[in-house]
């Protein structure tokens, strides 16, 4: 599903990423841990090719980063869903707009959209929420949004970039969660954290980084 | 469906950013008036300087001898001569009488004998009112012995031509140059009402939207904005007209709205221009984010 192969990559400003080599499965949950800087988020932006390796090759769903077309940029996003760590929620729009945007996009009917969009906030408790826009929302709430909008269109895989870092222990753990049901409703879950406590309260295979390479690959 | 996304975000695009997007109007408007007037006014140069040209008729005078039978092939031959619209026959007697018209005297009573010959008035079509044409024209008159003289205002002629071709030709310039710079103002301000849109490209860009999702409603947003900056261009113009009747300062002979064509031309113009520059802006943003 996910396959990273002698994958280096150099940004302008020096070489920040060296010879990673992992292989994730469809029905895998993976921590990627390790502190600020280390390379997680450039990591999540190799798997939805938003970034391309300078070296080795990074493989999606068997298209492989070094010969992939721009369409099929497009086909393979709309497989993953995404949550940014800066949420990238539209301001402009109510709740209910952003999350109902990856189903409008693919065209979907007016009817269908609004019972997905209403089952899947009643999932995350953000019925009462949907007709807010994100501004009148709390940080652990449009946290929701964005998890909400990331699975909206079932995913085969999820990325999530530090969901936690400005959410309090109580939302945290409701993120957490929710991300964990994700996964056991079948979806392959990348996990982008640098907080340590996660991946020992919940265990699963963790890609531990530190500048720029894995120092440690297995459960934690 | 997807033509639904299509239109659903088109129009709400313009709901979410209202100020962008009226600027981008008002600057369409403006460019559209500019070009509008520019051709207006061309317009109505042209039909002036043609009314005036028009007064100056060739005029061919027989010979004395001339037997009506003679005149009448000559009649003949002129009128189906192409780009001859118009040709009046003044026989003798119509000449004494505007002669008598004119001067207050019989001149036949005075004479005992009309010396005035008989005359064909010629007036050609406009498109071949060149000097060149009439020239030609004059040359193949030559040869028929019924003709006296003909009489042309050659150099009046040539002085409209020149007069006529210098107006066209800074005009021409003018406009083109107005509408270059109004393109690029509006181009300019189209790029920014796309720049406000960032967040919202680089969001659905990321949720997997192809390049064609992401244009399709920009450019039908572009394409309302053009008809709304064209529509306000044509009454702007129409109100201009208006005013300039009403406070009776100029008679215009050619107005728009005597001109469907040029007022679906003006909308065309906007609605390309917009959608066309909002469709660049847009590539060129997908260029620089991914
Ligand atoms: N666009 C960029 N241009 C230059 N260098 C970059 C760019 N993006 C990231 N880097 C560098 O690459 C390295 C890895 O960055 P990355 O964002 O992947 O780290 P991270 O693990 O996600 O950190 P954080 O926990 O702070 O989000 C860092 O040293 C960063 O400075
Ligand atoms: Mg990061």
């Amino acid at each position: 599903m996910i396959s990273f192969e002698n994958v280096h990559l150099r940004y302008d400003t020096g070489i920040s990423l060296r010879d990673l080599n992992f292989f994730i499965d469809k029905d895998e949950f993976v921590y990627l841990f390790g502190p600020t800087g280390a390379g997680k988020s450039s990591i999540l932006k190799m798997i939805y090719m938003d970034l391309f390796p300078n070296d080795g090759q990074v493989e999606i769903f068997n298209i492989g980063s070094s010969k992939v077309k721009r369409k099929e940029i497009a086909h393979i996003r709309q497989r993953i869903g995404m949550v940014f760590q800066d949420f990238k929620l539209l301001m402009d729009r109510d709740i209910y707009s952003n999350i109902a945007l990856p189903l409008e996009l693919r065209g979907l009917k007016p009817n269908e959209i609004r019972s997905k969009v209403v089952r899947k906030a009643d999932e995350f408790g953000l019925r009462s929420r949907l007709n807010h826009f994100p501004h009148e929302l709390s940080s652990g709430e449009q946290q929701m949004v964005s998890l909400a909008r990331a699975v909206i269109d079932s995913p085969d895989i999820l990325l999530v970039d530090e969901p936690t870092a400005h959410l309090d222990q109580e939302s945290a753990a409701g993120v957490t969660d929710a991300i964990w049901k994700v996964h056991d409703s079948g979806t392959c879950v990348v996990f982008a954290t640098n907080k340590v406590e996660l991946p020992k309260r919940e265990p699963a295979r963790t890609i531990s980084l530190v500048s720029g390479e894995i120092i440690i690959d297995r459960e934690l | 469906m997807k033509l639904g996304y299509i239109i659903n975000e088109g129009v709400a695009g313009i709901r979410r950013s209202k100020m962008p997007f009226m600027n981008s109007v008002f600057s369409v408007t403006i460019a559209l008036v500019l070009v509008g007037v520019g051709v207006l006014f061309v317009d109505n140069g042209l039909k002036y300087i043609g009314d005036l040209q028009a007064d100056y008729d060739l005029e061919i005078f027989m010979q004395n001898d001339a037997s009506s039978e003679e005149i009448q092939e000559l009649a003949t031959i002129i009128s189906e001569y192409p780009g001859v619209i118009r040709m009046d026959y003044l026989s003798k007697q119509d000449a004494a009488d505007l002669y008598s018209a004119e001067f207050g005297e019989n001149l036949l009573t005075l004479l005992g004998e009309n010396p005035l010959p008989s005359s064909l008035r010629v007036t050609f079509e406009e498109n071949y009112r060149s000097s060149v044409y009439i020239q030609a024209f004059l040359q193949s008159m030559k040869q028929f012995e019924t003709i006296d003289d003909v009489l042309f205002q050659k150099d009046l002629f040539n002085r409209i031509q020149v007069i006529m071709q210098t107006i066209y030709t800074i005009a021409a310039a003018a406009i083109f140059l107005v509408i270059l710079v109004t393109v690029f103002l509006t181009a300019n301000n189209l790029r920014l009402m796309i720049l406000a849109r960032y967040e919202f490209i680089e969001a659905i860009r990321l949720l997997g939207a192809s390049d064609f999702m992401i244009k399709a409603p920009f450019f039908l947003e572009g394409g309302i904005l053009g008809f709304l900056g064209g529509t306000f261009a044509v009454l702007i113009i129409v109100g201009l007209e208006q005013a300039l009747a009403a406070f009776n300062v100029i008679n215009l002979p050619v107005r728009i709205l005597d001109y469907p064509e040029v007022i679906l031309g003006t909308l065309l113009f906007g609605i390309s221009l917009s959608a066309l520059g909002v469709l660049k802006a847009v590539r060129r943003m997908l260029r620089f984010v991914a």
